[in-house]
């Protein structure tokens, strides 16, 4: 047992270096790192580039990576982004810090190069001493986990509390405003912040390496459960934070004391104890009616905030031109490509439907959801698993598919949606991941990787017939969004969005009109879902991992969130893009359109509307300069809206 | 006050209501009624309380002790949006709206919640987002904003608007409910002696024509004092007066409290 418990804390030590690092950061930026996962990536590898790929002595490879690249790219990333997200709404910071997330890690392996299985080693000289004492085993990488917290814990907790800097970082903690009005520099201060946040990151990345896997995924596995005991302090405590990410390592190794370690149970239960963990505290939040992610700060910080939130000042009505001529593009495809390229395109068309329920949730609802890829994963298996075992007709499961998804999205809106937006991105993040562990990956879904068999209706085929079908239906969907956003629902959709006190002495309930639009979300993602099942022609649980959601919200949010048409042009880019680069460029720069979409999102910070609304706008600034060179007038004003 | 208000139980009522922030009373034992049709002032001193009272009644704030009543039904547990729906509406001293709405559409919104509210969920499946507004609903959004000189501005988002305009959109905007009660929060503030004359008039037609009860906290004494049957005064988080405007205006306690005297300093007015 006692083993189990060493190796527990060990395990936890990790998630408490990552817990810290966002807790701290969170708390003095207003920034929650999404991107926390690919940067712990980027310091693992540079580690593992310069320990086993040139050679490195240990030491000097450990102390270039975690002390000097560590802390180098938070001052980076702190300029060419976390900087200009200090004023920004809370829902372009997540997205921005998603697309970081992003673009990260392929611009990693573009410089590094992709590692398949890579052995990562840890900060223990190879081959890695065992000790046993009291019977127990403890090796060299745990010891160094737990010096490694320890020295995070005695060096934060004396920075902090007694010396100039911790004294400046916990005033802007206070009030940001204030703090810089009384002399000190606010970006002074964050960017040695994110420097040590970064080196957290990367000491956490390189620590949980061997054990988790020196992968994308194993990494973004620590982050999601650094968020559980993130969640459990509220945000905010530290010590709370630490306490939790320490049970829950050992929660996790002990109960693999009573488990088969061969068995699928112990597959699911094991990675899924931080996510366990964060329901119960999420639960207990709601029942408390505690939590909730109100900024920091008094009201000059309000008043500051409220200046630079990015409230549009008007949010552009489009016509139907622009969506027409676009469908209608798109409705050429498939007669003038290839059918190579036509299955790319109806793939995009189907992925588009999907991206439809992101549209709905984040550029209406103003909330991001990370777990739409997971709807339509439901949706996907669900139709598939109707039409191959039941032998229902594809179309029709799909739809009956789509409506059975749709209470799983709304007892996560109302478990979640009362608690903020930040905590709802947290959790639809765990809830993807937990659902790919404990549903995805079950022998009946997954089928060694083939996923379940999903026939496209007889009369649709070939590839060219199934995306004309697949473009009708997303002009259905595309009609509904529309209409939603110009009816009552969408009136009291903005409402809430942008004042739920203005709105609740409207007499507007805010779960209710926001879990309306969750709950009409999950339906589009599940239809989405399973129409890219019919595009695969099989329900593949791979396609519907939770990463993969985050690389389509960066791709809608590039393109623009709000738009009917920008999910269509995002869902088409995603799926045609990277084949256009592998079959036109060097096979390395594969991951190239990836990198893009990220660095689309990570755009945001500075230009909240998206490609598409920013580049209408020029046009019709365009315009109106060229009508007035022509007419001398009055201006009129300029509608510019926020994407999200 | 008519005799008939007597008996009638009052539009809003606060008994004995008292709020606490940790050590700080905010508000201690507080009585005030709203009669139907009638125009109740609260004025008093900055942190007199006067907003944490309105918080209160409109369901923002639990009390720590004390209850809220309308037309008689005890309301205290009751939610912001469950007041609002027996016909409570608000304006704040900071505008609430809502940048992605234009000013017409904050009015429409409002009409329809009170009006037809299942178009929230019917308009899903009906088509309503592609349908022609109906006539009254037009004829009501054209009038309110006539009423409130926003005729010119409706189809203008409203960031960017200037406070004086907020205000008003927001006085529109609750009244498209066609509330039973209105509590005003500072609703002259930014608005010149034109414009504020001009919204005195429109709220004292709202209240004799269609008989809305209102509550008024305003900086402008005068115009509280010339609008009101009944002034209640705060300081403190105490009522320290309550009486006609010209029983207050006299009243040492209330000039106590606004021009310091006994205090040995001037002291902010309301």
């Amino acid at each position: 047992m006692l083993s189990y418990v060493v190796a527990g804390l060990a395990l936890g030590a990790v998630y408490a270096i990552a817990a810290a690092s966002l807790v701290v950061t969170h708390v003095s930026s207003g920034v929650f790192n999404f991107a926390f996962g690919a940067m712990a990536f980027a310091v693992a590898r540079f580690y593992y580039f310069l320990y086993v790929e040139q050679g490195w002595p240990l030491p000097l490879a450990a102390f270039v990576a975690i002390g000097l690249f560590g802390p180098a790219l938070g001052v980076l990333l702190y300029a060419v982004l976390f900087r200009h997200l200090r004023l920004r709404s809370p829902l372009v910071k997540i997205v921005a810090t998603i697309g970081l997330s992003v673009a990260l890690p392929p611009l990693v392996n573009l410089v590094f190069g992709q590692l398949v299985n890579a052995t990562a080693p840890g900060l223990a000289p190879q081959p890695v001493t065992v000790y046993r004492p009291f019977g127990a085993v403890v090796d060299m990488n745990q010891l160094i986990t737990y010096a490694g917290l320890a020295v995070v814990l005695i060096v934060g907790t004396v920075l902090l509390r007694y010396t100039d800097v911790g004294l400046k970082v916990r005033a802007l903690v206070d009030s940001e405003a204030l703090t810089a009005m009384s002399g000190v520099s606010p970006a002074r201060v964050s960017v040695g912040v994110w420097a040590f946040s970064a080196l957290l990151a990367g000491l956490a990345g390189v620590l949980v390496a061997p054990t988790a896997g020196l992968s994308v995924d194993g990494m973004t596995f620590l982050m999601a459960a650094a968020f559980a005991a993130v969640v459990a302090a509220r945000l905010r405590s530290l010590p709370t934070a630490v306490a939790v990410a320490l049970a829950m390592g050992v929660v996790t190794s002990v109960i693999q004391r009573y488990l088969d370690p061969e068995s699928a149970l112990a597959s699911q239960i094991v990675p899924s104890v931080p996510f366990l963990f964060m329901l119960a505290f999420l639960l207990a939040h709601a029942v408390r009616g505690r939590a909730g992610d109100a900024p920091a700060g008094g009201v000059l910080d309000r008043a500051v905030r409220a200046e630079h939130s990015g409230a549009p000042a008007g949010l552009p009505r489009s016509g139907f031109l622009a969506p027409l001529a676009t469908l209608a593009v798109v409705a050429c495809l498939p007669l003038v490509l290839d059918d190579f390229w036509t299955g790319l395109v109806a793939m995009g068309i189907a992925l588009a439907m999907a991206l439809l329920s992101c549209t709905l949730v984040t550029g209406e609802g103003g909330m991001i959801w990370l777990c739409q890829i997971t709807f339509a994963g439901f949706g996907a298996l669900l139709a598939a698993d109707l039409t191959t075992n039941s032998g229902w007709p594809p179309l029709a499961a799909v739809l009956v598919s789509a409506v059975c998804v749709v209470p799983v999205g709304v007892v996560l809106g109302l478990l979640t949606i009362r608690l903020g937006n930040l905590y709802v991105a947290l959790v639809t993040l765990t809830f993807g991941l937990l659902a790919q562990n404990l549903v995805f990956m079950r022998d009946r879904f997954y089928n060694s990787g083939q996923g379940i068999f999903m026939p496209r209706p007889e009369w649709a085929l070939d590839n060219r017939t199934f995306a004309l079908l697949a473009l009708a239906v997303f002009a259905v969907l595309g009609l509904f969004v529309v209409n939603l956003r110009r009816s009552t629902a969408g009136l009291a959709v903005t409402a809430v969005r942008w004042s739920e006190t203005g709105s609740r002495t409207l007499g507007l309930g805010i779960v209710p009109v926001k879990v309306l639009v969750s709950a009409v979300a999950t339906f589009v993602a599940a239809v989405g879902g399973g129409f890219v099942a019919l595009a695969y022609q099989s329900a593949l649980p791979d396609s519907f991992n939770p990463f993969t959601g985050l690389v389509w919200l960066a791709v809608l949010v590039t393109v623009g969130a709000r738009p009917v048409v920008g999910a269509l042009v995002a869902g088409v880019a995603f799926a045609v893009l990277p084949s256009v680069f592998q079959t036109y460029l060097p096979t390395r720069w594969a991951e190239v359109p990836v990198i893009l979409f990220g660095f689309g999102a990570v755009m945001l910070a500075r230009n909240p509307e998206g490609i598409i609304a920013m580049h209408a706008r020029q046009l019709r600034d365009l315009g109106h300069w060229l009508q007035s060179r022509r007419a001398p007038a009055e201006e009129p004003s300029t509608p510019q809206g926020e994407l999200v | 006050m008519s005799a008939a208000s007597v008996t009638t139980p009052a539009r809003i009522e606060a008994r004995g209501v008292t709020v606490r922030f940790g050590g700080l009373v905010a508000l201690s034992e507080v009585d005030l009624a709203v009669p139907p049709a009638s125009v109740v002032g609260l004025v008093g001193p900055n942190g007199a309380g006067k907003s944490t009272l309105f918080a209160v009644l409109s369901g923002l704030l639990a009390p720590s002790a004390g209850s809220v009543l309308m037309d008689g039904h005890d309301v205290t547990r009751a939610s912001a949006q469950a007041r609002a729906r027996r016909g409570l509406a608000r304006t704040f001293q900071h505008p609430e709206l809502f940048p992605g709405l234009t000013v017409r559409e904050h009015v429409v919104l409002a009409y329809r919640l009170r009006h037809t509210r299942h178009r929230i969920w019917t308009d899903l499946v009906t088509g309503g987002g592609f349908r022609r507004a109906p006539v009254d609903e037009e004829r009501r959004a054209d009038s309110l904003l006539a009423a409130l000189r926003l005729t010119d501005q409706a189809h203008r988002p409203v960031s960017g608007l200037p406070l004086g305009t907020s205000r008003l959109l927001e006085i529109a905007r609750a009244l498209a409910v066609d509330p039973g009660v209105l509590l005003l929060d500072e609703p002259s503030s930014g608005l010149d002696a034109r414009e504020t004359d001009e919204l005195a008039a429109t709220l004292t037609r709202v209240v004799a024509d269609h008989g809305v009860s209102l509550l008024l906290v305003e900086h402008d004494v005068e115009l509280v004092l010339g609008m009101s049957d009944v002034v209640h005064v705060l300081d403190f988080g105490v009522k320290i007066s309550e009486g006609s405007p010209a029983e207050v205006r006299e009243d040492p306690a209330v000039r106590a409290a606004y021009l310091g005297a006994g205090h040995g300093e001037e002291r902010t007015s309301a």
